[in-house]
């Protein structure tokens, strides 16, 4: 169950419109390292984790994963808002415009709807933890990548927010990765697929 | 875990020896040192050893000291914490700090849903009509809880 909160984890105030930089930052709202992905990246792959510690760590770093979507999802907002048909032809973002006017649409900065084949579950205890730390670090590019090219800083200032969240997330899907091998076959923590095979 | 004692809280302890082919990262060892809250709001994490900005995009300085943003920062504690005792469920101090800030963030929560309306959907049962609707969302920046 889900209970929501009017408000934002961190604030987002845009003053001015650019299309421009809604047109790249919309891949962290349903791109394929996007914080759509993440959320249901985790929130799916707790029903098959066997160990309480990680079933949490996989909770509630899903559950902040969807407020970081409210955020992007607020960030393309502000910055397509008040927009000119002048600013939309300027920036080059006719693409987006004529299919979604000013609405939040979830896909790539390439135009790609969101597409669950960019992420996994595996099932796997060690397989689905190891794709959660790399999904963190791909995430963080993505956001440093925005950095390098945003120049506005309202925007800068939310986006880096957002990217120190990926390092923390990752320090707790290592830990948790820890966790859980340290519960494992010691001689041999491939022996088995705890999350499958059950306890001799 | 040999070397415990020598790590700062930059680093985290690992074995001397360790398997082949199975993924470690150092743990963290302690919720100490930590920011105040509003810096840790501003940095996006509550912990130094954790504060990892890319070239120089560093917060200015603490997030403008608005009653929304008060509330932010003291849930914003509150799920750092979380996070961290989740992995660290046997750390007794750190479950008190968490406890002192989720009683902090209840009071606040309630300081701001008297001035500024709803957060939650059943915090309407405090007003005299359906508020909930009402703007505006977090979407919609310039909110009176905004200003000081």
């Amino acid at each position: 169950m889900f209970v929501y909160e009017k408000k934002l984890q961190y604030p987002v105030r845009i003053k001015n419109p650019n299309p421009a930089m809604a047109k790249y930052i919309i891949s962290q709202y349903g791109g394929p390292d996007g914080e759509l992905s993440a959320s249901l990246r985790y929130l799916s792959q707790r029903y098959s984790m066997p160990y309480p510690e990680v079933k949490a760590v996989l909770t509630d770093i899903g559950v902040e994963e969807l407020g970081h979507l409210e955020m992007v999802g607020t960030i393309i907002h502000q910055l397509t808002r008040n927009m000119t048909v002048d600013q939309v032809e300027k920036a080059g973002f006719q693409d987006y415009f004529v299919d979604h006017t000013a609405g939040i649409y979830a896909q790539a900065a390439g135009g790609w709807p969101y597409n669950a084949a960019a992420f996994q579950v595996k099932g796997d205890v060690i397989a689905d933890l190891a794709e959660d730390m790399g999904a963190e670090q791909k995430a963080r590019v993505t956001y440093d990548n925005i950095l390098r090219m945003a120049d506005d800083p309202d925007v800068i200032d939310a986006i880096r927010f957002l990217r120190e969240r990926e390092v923390v997330h990752f320090q707790r899907f290592g830990e948790a990765m820890d966790i859980a091998t340290s519960k494992m076959d010691q001689r041999n923590v491939y022996a088995v697929n705890p999350a499958f095979d059950k306890k001799k | 875990m040999q070397n415990m004692d020598s790590c700062t809280y930059k680093e985290g302890p690992l074995p001397s020896c360790a398997p082949l082919a199975v993924p470690m990262l150092a743990s963290q060892q302690s919720s100490e040192p930590a920011y105040d809250s509003a810096d840790a709001l501003a940095k996006g994490t509550l912990f130094p050893g954790l504060d990892l900005p890319f070239m120089d995009y560093v917060a200015a300085g603490p997030v403008e000291n608005t009653p929304l943003a008060e509330l932010m920062a003291l849930d914003f504690v509150c799920q750092e914490l979380a996070l961290y005792l989740d992995t660290h469920p046997n750390d007794a101090e750190a479950f008190k700090t968490w406890k002192s800030f989720t009683a902090l963030a209840k009071e606040g929560r309630k300081r701001y849903v008297e001035m500024c309306g709803p957060v939650k959907r059943s915090d309407t049962a405090k007003f005299n009509s359906w508020v909930w609707p009402e703007d505006p969302w977090p979407w919609n920046s310039g909110r009176k809880a905004e200003k000081k």
